[in-house]
């Protein structure tokens, strides 16, 4: 089913959850809604779910209102980011209950929501745990069996309040492979809330970053990665290294350092592409920097190393600029072992792209 | 340098560092026994017996009588119309307090503790004061054939007053502890507000409520003072058993008394056995190496 949002806002006193926020989701598609605590992420799910009135604005699904409808005409299924399993009852009775609470005319017979319970059990492979209760679960178990409690009513929508937030990196990385797959089989038009960044761009079709009440980019993972529509975006997708200058005459000045920025360099807000002395943000992931033992070609400005870490992929390099900047590199073992780096080794650091992010503030 | 490095820590094995030394740990545990022993066992096999004394025969008659039967009916009667109602207070309103903000909450929460706050004699004055038949309204209400004060109504009405705040009192923490994603989870999941209350909420609460319960029944049958001012006293008609064997001692008939006052105590041992029982059972929880076992089968 499709989702359309429009002109959505929600106060809590003073404080502005949502600031009004347009959004329309395709049916089938998986949603990431990644943002920091406090962005209005988990509200507008709450909003989309109809368990939280927005005090403006309209969530239409297929194109209908659906504040007017009661819950269980919504078709609306929300998994919860603690669970929210019932405590007193069975793995077993928890995925039972969206059933057993029908209207009589449509509830099943008991054969029937057995045979559908094991069924869903098996497609989150815990069937086996069926008799025992939420307690006797681990985290990534409880995780799966309020999933299949929520798909037991068949909900044309899934909602996900931080699916895998209170679980292990290892659990993590393969429940969120799980429901990828699960999305592929059962193609239900999902949306998720997550504050990592990395999860929203492995599991989401698109990515909707949200800050402060409002929408910041929505795009593909690879849209909102790479071309990031502001700083925000760009600093809550992966480290960045922001260097602070000035824009004069087309050119860019960081420090004492002069960089050309031609027609291949990016801007965010390009409209002001050739205002003049103005101040800018210069923003650079730490794997688009390199590190030169000499000046070369210009446009690179002087560091110091101050510290080194070998472990894991990449070597990562801690250095501060002739000004006091701190700014993290990132680069191969072999680049490194070539520049045999050490604290206190003096250096000149450039960005390797020709395309610069130049935000202007 | 060397000095430094000469510095050292001895960690010897043994008795972890909160643990007391024997003598201290036999001392308290004496003195705690020593105090239980003092103070409620030697009172309770007095209560027996004195009231076996006189023989078991004696015993029967004492508890048979007319008047001690109508005793014994009138209390049970008043815990069993006080008991539900608490409850079903202690519910709306531990739900209320838990889930809602709303306009007199504070006050709410603040004089639900009234009733244990004040001594239960000015509590059953009160409602001498409000309903007696001197008054306007237990005037009007005799007019009309309606006899609160001195009359087992009013025994009844100053019970549930005395016990208003026990099952609110214990189910307000449930309550809050226990949130409402439940009650959430089961409205998306298409439960309407009675399947989501009964199926959910009363379950969630459940040792909550029956711990009000064993409370809200104690109190029931043991209040005295409260009852005593609103009874008067009449044999045979409005004695709760309390009373009875107040009446009993000052007529000094020691062996009815204390046959009465066995009956209260087996009585009141039942409401503690029953409560240590839910304690037990609400506290039995799957030990965490049991979930973790399971996580590595899942695995």
């Amino acid at each position: 089913m499709s989702i359309r949002l429009s002109g959505i806002r929600k106060h809590y006193g003073d404080f502005v959850a949502l600031g009004g926020v347009d959004l329309e989701i395709a049916d089938g598609e998986l949603i990431a809604l990644l943002g920091p605590s406090g962005s209005g992420k988990t509200t507008l799910l709450r909003v989309i779910a109809g368990l939280e009135k927005p005090d403006a604005g309209i969530v239409t699904v297929n194109g209908a209102d659906n504040s007017t409808r009661s819950f269980r005409d919504r078709e609306i299924g929300f998994v919860f980011q603690h669970y929210a399993l019932f405590r007193h009852m069975t793995v077993f009775e928890n995925v039972a209950f969206g059933l057993r609470v029908r209207p009589r005319r449509s509830r099943p017979a008991e054969r029937e929501i057995a045979s559908r319970v094991h069924e869903l059990l098996k497609l989150v492979q815990l069937d086996f745990l069926a008799d025992r209760y939420p307690s006797q679960l681990s985290g990534g178990q409880r995780q799966r069996v309020a999933l299949a409690r929520t798909l037991a009513v068949e909900p044309k929508v899934l909602l996900l309040d931080e699916p895998f937030g209170a679980l292990d990196a290892k659990v993590r990385r393969e429940l969120r492979q799980w429901l990828r797959r699960l999305h592929e089989q059962i193609r239900v038009t999902s949306v998720f809330v997550t504050h990592d960044q990395d999860e929203a761009l492995e599991l989401g079709n698109r990515v909707v970053v949200m800050n402060g009440g409002r929408i910041e980019q929505v795009g593909t993972p690879d849209q909102v990665y790479h071309h990031p529509a502001n700083a925000f975006v760009h600093h809550f997708l992966g480290s960045v290294n922001l260097f602070h200058g000035r824009v004069e005459k087309g050119k860019l000045y960081i420090g004492d350092t002069e960089m050309e920025m031609d027609a291949t360099h990016e801007h965010a807000h390009g409209d002001d592409r050739q205002g003049d002395n103005r101040e800018a943000v210069l923003a650079v992931r730490p794997h688009m920097l390199e590190i030169l033992l000499t000046p070369n070609g210009g446009g690179e400005f002087p560091a110091t190393v101050l510290n080194v870490n070998p472990a894991g992929p990449q070597v990562k390099v801690e250095l501060v600029t002739a000004w006091g900047d701190p700014v993290q590199v990132e680069m191969g073992h072999e680049r490194f072992r070539i520049l045999s780096l050490a604290p206190g080794k003096s250096v000149f650091i450039r960005p390797k792209d020709e395309k610069l992010f130049v935000y202007q503030i | 340098m060397t000095q430094e490095s000469s510095t050292r820590i001895a960690i010897r094995p043994g008795r972890p560092a909160t643990a007391d030394p024997a003598l201290f740990r036999v001392l308290v545990e004496a003195a705690a026994m020593l105090f239980v022993a003092l103070f409620l066992l030697v009172p309770l096999v007095a209560v027996f017996t004195e009231a076996l004394r006189k023989g078991v025969p004696v015993y029967l008659a004492a508890i048979s009588d007319p008047e001690a039967r109508s005793a014994i009916y009138l209390t049970l009667l008043t815990a069993a119309i006080a008991v539900p109602l608490n409850v079903a207070f202690g519910l709306a309103a531990s739900w209320a307090i838990a889930n809602f903000e709303f306009r007199g909450k504070n006050t709410l929460t603040t004089l639900i503790d009234l009733p244990v706050a004040v001594s239960p004699v000015i509590s059953g004055l009160v409602f001498v004061l409000l309903l007696g038949s001197r008054t306007p309204l237990g005037g009007w209400l005799a007019d009309h054939g309606l006899r609160i004060i001195f009359a087992e109504p009013g025994i009844i009405l100053a019970t549930i007053f005395v016990t208003f705040p026990l099952a609110a009192r214990e189910l307000i923490p449930v309550m809050q502890a226990a949130g409402t994603s439940e009650e959430e989870a089961a409205v998306m999941l298409g439960a309407n507000g009675w399947q989501t209350f009964f199926r959910v909420t009363i379950p969630k609460v459940k040792l909550g409520v029956l711990y009000g319960m064993v409370l809200c029944n104690a109190r029931a049958m043991g209040e005295f003072g409260a009852v005593s001012v609103v009874s008067g006293h009449i044999r045979g008609y409005t004695n709760t058993m309390p009373l009875y064997v107040e009446i009993l001692y000052n007529d000094y008939r020691f062996a009815a008394a204390f046959a009465i006052a066995s009956l209260l105590t087996i009585l009141a041992l039942a409401t503690l056995a029953l409560k240590s029982w839910l304690e037990r059972r609400g506290a039995i929880r799957i030990p965490q190496t049991q979930a973790d076992e399971t996580e590595r089968v899942a695995a």
